[in-house]
């Protein structure tokens, strides 16, 4: 594979590149789902090619090529060349990369038992079993996934980077769906929704997730939400739990912090940032309770890598220290822009696609305290549990978030069910409500697999560790 | 024989010995992504991924590959075996489509397929050049997708697509418009015109102002029409949803639900979407009428959901590959009736006071069950005053019922456009959606947002 990086980047700098990058990526991925006591599916694919990207008189260039051959690498380099070209001849400006020393070594996820090497029929049956767990009279659908994943990337550069990196993840969820009798539908799910929650690691991982120790749980509470009154609307305080500080984590610091949205790339897409390049180190982003940290080496990490996709090396930064933005998720073209030094964070979803800047482990770190602390001054409030639904604006500011499921807070206990929960707010307003956050014992860490970005678009997996955290004064239960 | 058709061939050979069929997706394309005017992600993609599902005595096992050799697809068909040897049996696999005559569809033209990287540059170079004064965002993308099923029982059907699509958001710091236009004909397009269209509505959108957020009565251009109508689309217009009681339509088919004027098909045949010969299982696509005149007629299908329902069912042809189809079926050619306006000024004047939407962002589904959907506007977005579209508002956040905009409905332009649905994620496979600009007394919104501009 590093003969093949090699034999790309020489012909792409023979062709007239002046930078070139070849990743050469194989893959193997498992999906698993089982659905009402029956399999939905098992698959099992593989997927493998090299992409190389070039710079061509200031303007890139980057293809794609299924064949791990010389062949295939020639023609890749040539293709990403000859598209460089083409643009180059209409550039206004020419990209320049911050300079970074030549990645050189290996990377290896660690884990005891090879996710992959774990036998379907086992996968099957632990899907299996936690459904059977989560069965009631009113849970009419219960599904279980359970995903394995392997992958080795070479990455070779024409500055001399060399780098090998193993990656294994794996992961696992389940879900019940509860209809009641006139037609209204209740949803739970563990330990996350929307698939589950991943790690990088063995297959440990999943089976100390507790699946079936879980199900009785989740069936239970889908069930009972039937009948919950509706959560109302109103100006409350309310504690997020860990899974859906994850999503707000996500998308009111993960995304408004890539450099390449702020710089206004992603415009036409996924969109831009309200923060601009000169508010690094005076914009206020929330209170001093909130620190963001970006982590690409914080272990089980879906973003924890040796080196990104350029060839940087992890390291750990800040993001959000007390509440002041204090770094952004950079690559190396808009670290030129920028002028600092911030770090890598540059990833591909596939040898088919260009690495973009995306979120590697990005934290809120834990304050003090229990979630029992953080109730315990609350009189009249909502604890909100378990993504259901999200949507933010172009610019991450205006968002409206759903959960599964709210419980009400009097007098610093929580008491009886609410469905239909939805909390909005802007963003640094929002952040500048939070006054608490638990723990260390409250941490948890929760690995996604569906962050969209780019055209053509790309799935990154990342990874989030957050502990409940406490707002004052947000509106909850929009309404059509 | 297509490449694709080959492929699918080999590999169901590959799996001798075994119950089998095999979808395979053949694509090459290019992406000359812009921003501020400069291409800065510019994609060549060249990919074959074959699937391969294999039936053991009603145990059912996947396995995809983009290894073409005989010895990748040889390691596929074993990997789909052991899968399926590790399954319970699947009470619910209805076994494999048998052979059928499919459909002959347009869908595929020959200069399109034949664009080279240069001519992706240069097309982007012309939507660039047209909006001079303003950054230009979005991208000039064709490709040529070969879909291809084959099976051990006969089945071996193929379809060479080709889709173009261009988009542009024309912005500054206190202005941006959008504007994009789709087909599988290069020839449809004009760049230059779709980067002025973009500019010309940003430039309306200088001077933002607020609006108290309530339910409006409202104009919607088919960019956000076509969003609106995929969401609802995918969680209520497909089978699986309405068996399982999460689609709007679950206990509602036969009801009149929406305003006469609102009548939806799904038409894969139709030569002026993405057109369709068959799913990716080789079923032929029928046209389905799902909402006629308001009244709930009916959903697309697949062969297991067709299974499930058990009353006679048959598929309509709307099945994904096979790993996929826990989402359902799915209505790739969605198309809803124009009605008699002559434009959207037209629309604003039936609507008198209220607001004009250009485009949607980031839409969540809040309730499927009852089609609720939050969002977004942006890229142009204006009060209508006595029954003109007048200045311009700030991006509003909508949370709305979409059954009560499709109730509510007060004209419908004549001209249906295609709007391209797909984000370009994973394997190349064009679909959108065929839609007018409608004007409803039902459009709620619930906040306010930031200005237009980056």
């Amino acid at each position: 594979m590093q003969d093949l990086a090699g034999h790309a980047i020489d012909a792409a700098v023979a062709a007239g590149a002046g930078y070139a990058d070849a990743r050469v990526v194989t893959r193997r991925a498992q999906h698993v789902a089982t659905k009402n006591g029956e399999v939905d599916s098992v698959s099992d694919s593989e997927t493998e090619g090299i992409g190389v990207r070039v710079l061509v008189d200031g303007a890139w260039g980057f293809a794609g090529d299924p064949r791990l051959s010389a062949e295939g690498a020639r023609d890749a380099a040539m293709r990403a060349v000859a598209f460089a070209r083409a643009s180059a001849s209409r550039a206004r400006t020419r990209v320049e990369l911050v300079a970074i020393p030549p990645a050189e070594g290996e990377y290896a996820a660690i884990g005891r038992r090879d996710p992959v090497e774990v036998p379907l029929e086992e996968k099957i049956a632990l899907c299996l079993r936690a459904e059977e767990g989560m069965r009631r009279p009113e849970v009419k659908i219960t599904e279980a996934t359970v995903r394995a994943l392997r992958e080795e990337r070479v990455l070779r550069s024409s500055e001399g980077a060399s780098v090998t990196q193993r990656f294994v993840e794996c992961g696992a969820g389940i879900d019940a769906l509860a209809v009641s009798d006139d037609g209204r539908v209740q949803n739970r799910s563990y330990p996350s929704a929307h698939g589950g929650s991943s790690a990088q690691t063995g297959w440990e991982f999943v089976e100390e997730l507790g699946l079936d120790r879980e199900a009785p749980r989740v069936g239970e509470e889908a069930a009972a939400l039937l009948s919950a009154p509706a959560c109302p609307s109103g100006i409350t305080t309310i504690v997020v739990d860990a899974e859906q500080m994850v999503l707000q984590v996500h998308e009111s610091v993960g995304h408004p912090t890539e450099l390449d949205r702020v710089y206004g790339t992603e415009a036409a897409y996924a969109g831009t940032s309200f923060l601009k390049p000169g508010d690094l180190g005076s914009l206020r982003y929330g209170s001093e309770h909130m620190n963001i940290t970006a982590d690409p080496t914080t272990s089980l990490g879906l973003g924890t890598f040796g080196w990104d996709d350029e060839g940087a090396p992890a390291r750990r930064q800040p993001v959000v220290e007390g509440g002041v933005l204090s770094g952004f998720l950079a690559s190396r073209e808009t670290a030129a822009l920028i002028g600092r030094d911030l770090g890598g964070s540059m990833r591909a979803d596939s040898w088919s696609r260009m690495p973009l800047v995306r979120m590697t482990n990005l934290h809120l770190e834990p304050g003090a305290g229990s979630l029992e602390d953080l109730l315990a001054d609350i009189d009249d409030g909502l604890y909100l549990e378990t993504n259901k639904s999200w949507s933010i604006d172009d610019k991450r500011l205006n968002f409206q978030f759903g959960t599964q499921v709210a419980w009400e807070i009097k007098n610093g206990r929580l008491g009886r069910m609410l469905r239909d929960p939805t909390y909005m707010g802007v963003t640094p307003e929002f952040w500048g409500r939070m006054d608490a956050v638990a723990g260390p014992e409250e941490w948890r860490m929760f690995g996604l697999t569906n962050c969209g970005k780019g055209q053509p678009g790309q799935h990154a997996h990342v990874s989030h560790g957050t502990s409940p955290a406490r707002f004052r004064d947000v509106q909850v239960g929009v309404r059509s | 024989m297509s490449r694709a058709l080959d492929l699918a061939e080999r590999a169901a050979r590959a799996a001798e010995g075994d119950e089998a069929d095999v979808s395979v997706h053949v694509e090459t394309s290019g992406f000359a992504r812009y921003a501020a005017s400069a291409v800065h992600q510019p994609t060549l993609i060249s990919d074959e991924t074959v699937t391969l599902r294999v039936a053991r005595d009603g145990r059912v096992g996947c396995a995809t590959t983009n290894r073409t050799d005989d010895e990748g697809l040889a390691a596929a068909a074993r990997r789909a075996a052991e899968a399926a040897d590790s399954s319970p049996v699947d009470p619910s696999f209805p076994g494999l489509q048998a052979p059928a005559p499919v459909p002959a569809v347009e869908g595929y033209d020959g200069a399109t397929a034949a664009l080279t990287p240069e001519d992706q540059a240069e097309a982007a170079a012309e939507a660039i050049a047209a909006a001079p004064d303003l950054g230009l965002y979005g991208y000039y993308t064709s490709g040529v997708t070969e879909i291809a099923v084959a099976s051990t029982t006969g089945l071996a059907v193929s379809q060479a697509m080709t889709d173009v699509s261009v988009l542009a958001l024309a912005a500054s710091d206190d202005s941006s418009g959008y504007a994009e236009a789709s087909s599988w004909r290069a020839s449809d397009l004009d760049p230059a015109a779709v980067a002025r269209e973009a500019a010309e509505k940003a430039a309306r959108t200088r001077g933002a102002g607020q609006i108290e957020p309530q339910t409006f009565r409202a104009v919607l251009e088919p960019y956000a029409v076509s969003e609106l109508l995929f969401y609802f689309g995918f969680t209520s217009l497909n089978a699986l949803a309405l068996l399982e009681g999460r689609s709007y339509l679950s206990g509602r088919v036969g009801e009149k639900l929406f305003h006469e004027s609102f009548t939806v098909r799904d038409d894969g045949l139709d030569p002026v979407s993405y057109p369709k010969s068959f799913d990716l299982e080789g079923v032929p696509k029928q046209p389905v009428l799902m909402i006629e005149g308001g009244v709930a007629r009916d959903v697309v299908w697949d062969r297991r959901t067709a299974k499930q329902a058990g009353d006679g069912r048959v598929s309509t042809g709307h099945a994904l590959a096979p790993p996929a189809q826990a989402f359902g079926p799915i209505p790739f050619n969605l198309s809803m009736a124009g009605g008699d306006a002559a434009s959207a000024d037209e629309l604003a004047e039936l609507v008198g006071d209220g607001i004009y939407v250009t485009r949607l962002h980031y839409l969540g589904v809040v309730d499927p069950r009852e089609g609720i959907i939050t969002g977004m506007t942006r890229d142009g977005t204006f009060r209508i005053e006595g029954g003109k579209v007048t200045t311009p508002v700030v991006n509003l956040r909508f949370t709305t019922s979409f059954p009560a905009l499709a109730a509510g409905l007060l004209g419908l332009t004549e001209e249906v456009t295609l709007v391209n649905r797909s984000d370009f994620y994973d394997e190349r496979y064009p679909f959108g959606t065929l839609v007018p600009a409608v004007a409803t007394d039902s459009f709620t919104v619930v906040g306010t947002g930031s200005g237009p501009g980056l």
